[in-house]
């Protein structure tokens, strides 16, 4: 039985993750930890856990690995603490707010010889998995272009600040679809464009819209919306889509869309009710594996430094108002 | 007042049928392929010719309509405007901004109407979208979001597969998207395009264009010549208390063909008829611009500035850099 904490419940998916070590037979969630005491009280008692407001006290428990979901800032000392004590990790994406702060996670993961992985629960969705077998079978050929989207509604709370957010809707909601694309066709990212801004009235001193250009090895182009453009009313969270354009065809893929349409008139709403595959739970069940294997969760730090590579990229082309290269 | 269609292949048709549905007479039917002339003249009893120049001068004559391949707008629009002839010319109005100033020039000294048919102003569903936003339901709009496209059109002798010819599907197609955006929405401050067609001379294009408007709205536009079947047209708008789409894949009507044999899979083909094809409403739109009334809801600046936003986008395309329109 892995022993597994949830280092901060800041994060949304936390309450995700934590319900997914409690259903998995070879896991438990026996402590949380908090900066938020009412907040991580509240986990606490929901999840059946023992709540921590000493941080050491909760790294020292005997747990064997954790599950990191602070403001994205906190990220890097979350996980410098948890290597030190030994543990296993699994951190949130954006695995760090810059590319020096993901270095050094990685760094001192490494030196303690614990495993760190990236939460980029796309790789478990079972739609971008056939999407990832297809393409690597060769069904689509070469792939010459990519056009991506991942909107959603505006999160609000810390999100909405770029101090503990690091960036706004373009860091957001870029990290994943960077992620699914490396992974999917096998090449890194070289170069990036962004415009974005704060255009949609969202209450937040970032940016809540990007449109993000890229370029990957072997010349694949990309575009990409990043975005809390959902209306309040929309029927969803938002989405994650990608149309891939080969030599041998095209395939688009709207990986969150099988669903159904639910019309209430008690809250006079529309909206979505998904019945597709748990990705969030391939994502644990993947973590407590490599926890008890000790080796490395599939999706690696590595894996999530790329990512903010990308992000950290695209803010510095809004900055300069050129294309720039991934590795400045 | 008569009509002398100038190309007479699939748009050439296709215009023929809106000004004849106008009351207008086709009187001439010219292609540089006399068979394509006269299979069209034959339909409305008119006269086919192959001299484009004698089509041009005919007294008989008031309206030419320019429906030939893009790079041959140029010169028949100097042609037909020094024959003091009301002008039609299908989209774009010339295949460089350089050859639009001349042929504008021409059309002003000239003083005759020429009408250059950015259609999408006339579909319904884009102008709901644009009199929608325009309401305030939405809020203010910040983002848009539109997608264009289908399979690689051919053309006579290839003509749309010849980037030199067409200018891919940044020229050819998302240039509706430039128009309408400009349209609804103002002018357009940079713009930064990534394309296919240019590195790879295959049979197809995918271009991905971001517009930064002077507003500071974000458009991000995708104009595909890269899917083997199909047409399909997407439009979002974003704004600061809601949402707008549109998805012609929605249609009311799906028509699927059964098929027999093993020949070629079977495919849907959507249908969604209005009371008036917005071909015909540019049409009319032209006619009583014509007549002295307003300006037409098109203008030839327009369109220039329309090609104008599409030749920074081929630029962007070819340096990897954003344009300052
Ligand atoms: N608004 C729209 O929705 C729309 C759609 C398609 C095409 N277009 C535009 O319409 C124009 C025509 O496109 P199309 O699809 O009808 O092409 P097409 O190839 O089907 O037809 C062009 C015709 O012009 C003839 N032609 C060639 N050179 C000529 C010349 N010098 N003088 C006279 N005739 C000549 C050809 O023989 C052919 O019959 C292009 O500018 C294109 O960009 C607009």
């Amino acid at each position: 039985m892995m022993k597994i904490g949830v280092m901060s419940f800041a994060h949304m998916h936390a309450y995700s993750y934590a319900a997914c070590l409690n259903d998995l037979p070879k896991a438990t969630l026996p402590a949380v930890w908090d900066d938020d005491p009412k907040r991580g009280k509240a986990a606490a008692k929901r999840f059946d856990a023992a709540y921590f407001s000493d941080l050491h006290r909760f790294l020292y428990s005997g747990l064997d690995g954790v599950i990191v979901c602070s403001e994205n800032v906190k990220h890097r000392k979350m996980v410098e603490a948890a290597a030190k004590a030994g543990l296993w990790i699994l951190c949130e994406k954006p695995l760090a707010v810059t590319v020096a702060d993901a270095r050094a996670m990685i760094a001192a993961c490494k030196k303690a010889g614990v495993g760190l992985g990236t939460a980029f629960p796309c790789r478990f969705a079972p739609t971008l998995i056939e999407v990832h077998d297809r393409v690597r079978a060769g069904e689509l050929g070469e792939i010459y272009a990519a056009s991506c989207t991942n909107n959603g509604k505006f999160p609000g709370g810390w999100f909405a600040d770029e101090k503990q957010a690091g960036g706004g809707a373009t860091m957001d909601h870029t990290v994943h679809v960077a992620d699914a694309l490396r992974w999917i066709t096998g090449k890194e990212f070289v170069k990036v464009y962004c415009e974005k801004g704060r255009l949609l009235g969202r209450d937040t001193n970032s940016d809540d819209v990007g449109s993000v250009h890229m370029e990957m090895d072997g010349g694949t182009i990309v575009s990409h919306v990043a975005s809390w453009n959902r209306a309040k009313s929309f029927p969803t969270w938002g989405d994650v889509t990608i149309e891939l354009i080969g030599e041998k065809g095209v395939l688009h893929v709207d990986a969150f869309s099988q669903k159904l349409d639910v019309y209430c008139d008690k809250t006079m709403r529309h909206e979505w009710a998904s019945w597709g595959g748990n990705a969030d739970m391939g994502l644990v069940r993947d973590f407590v594996e490599a926890v008890r294997a000790r080796h490395a969760p599939s999706v690696t730090g590595e894996d999530g430094l790329r990512a903010v590579e990308v992000t950290e990229a695209a803010y510095r082309s809004a900055e300069t108002g050129k294309m720039v290269s991934v590795r400045a | 007042m008569n009509v002398a269609i100038v190309g007479c292949g699939a748009m050439g048709q296709l215009h023929a049928q809106m000004a004849s549905n106008c009351g207008l007479r086709i009187a001439v039917c010219a292609d540089a392929v006399k068979a394509r002339a006269s299979a069209l003249a034959k339909i409305h009893g008119a006269v086919a010719v192959a001299d484009i120049d004698a089509a041009l001068a005919r007294k008989d004559v008031d309206i030419v309509a320019l429906t030939s391949p893009t790079p041959t707008h140029a010169k028949l629009i100097v042609a037909a405007a020094k024959a003091g002839k009301a002008i039609f010319c299908e989209k774009p109005i010339t295949r460089t901004v350089a050859e639009g100033r001349t042929a504008l020039t021409a059309v002003q000294k000239a003083g005759v109407p020429l009408f250059v048919g950015h259609v999408v102003r006339y579909f319904q569903e884009f102008e709901a979208l644009r009199l929608q936003a325009q309401s305030g339901v939405i809020g203010h709009v910040g983002f848009i979001k539109t997608f264009r496209g289908g399979m690689c059109p051919v053309g006579s002798a290839g003509w749309f597969r010849d980037f030199a010819k067409s200018g891919g599907a940044v020229l050819d197609l998302l240039i509706h998207d430039f128009d309408w955006i400009r349209y609804a929405f103002g002018d357009i401050e940079r713009v930064f395009c990534q394309n296919l067609m240019r590195e790879r001379p295959t049979i197809m294009d995918y271009a991905m264009v971001t517009l930064t408007l002077k507003s500071g709205v974000i458009a991000q536009t995708i104009g595909s010549w890269a899917h083997p079947e199909g047409f399909r047209v997407k439009a979002e708008l974003c704004g600061t208390d809601g949402m707008l789409t549109y998805d012609s894949a929605e249609a009311p009507i799906a028509v699927m063909p059964r098929q027999h044999g093993k020949k070629s899979p079977n495919t849907i083909v959507p249908s969604s008829p209005v009371d008036k094809s917005p071909y015909q409403l540019e049409w009319e739109d032209f006619i009583a611009h014509i007549g002295g009334h307003a300006p037409a809801r098109v203008t030839p600046e327009d369109a220039l500035a329309a090609l104008h936003i599409a030749e920074c986008a081929l630029k962007s395309a070819k340096t990897g850099a954003p344009v300052t329109v």
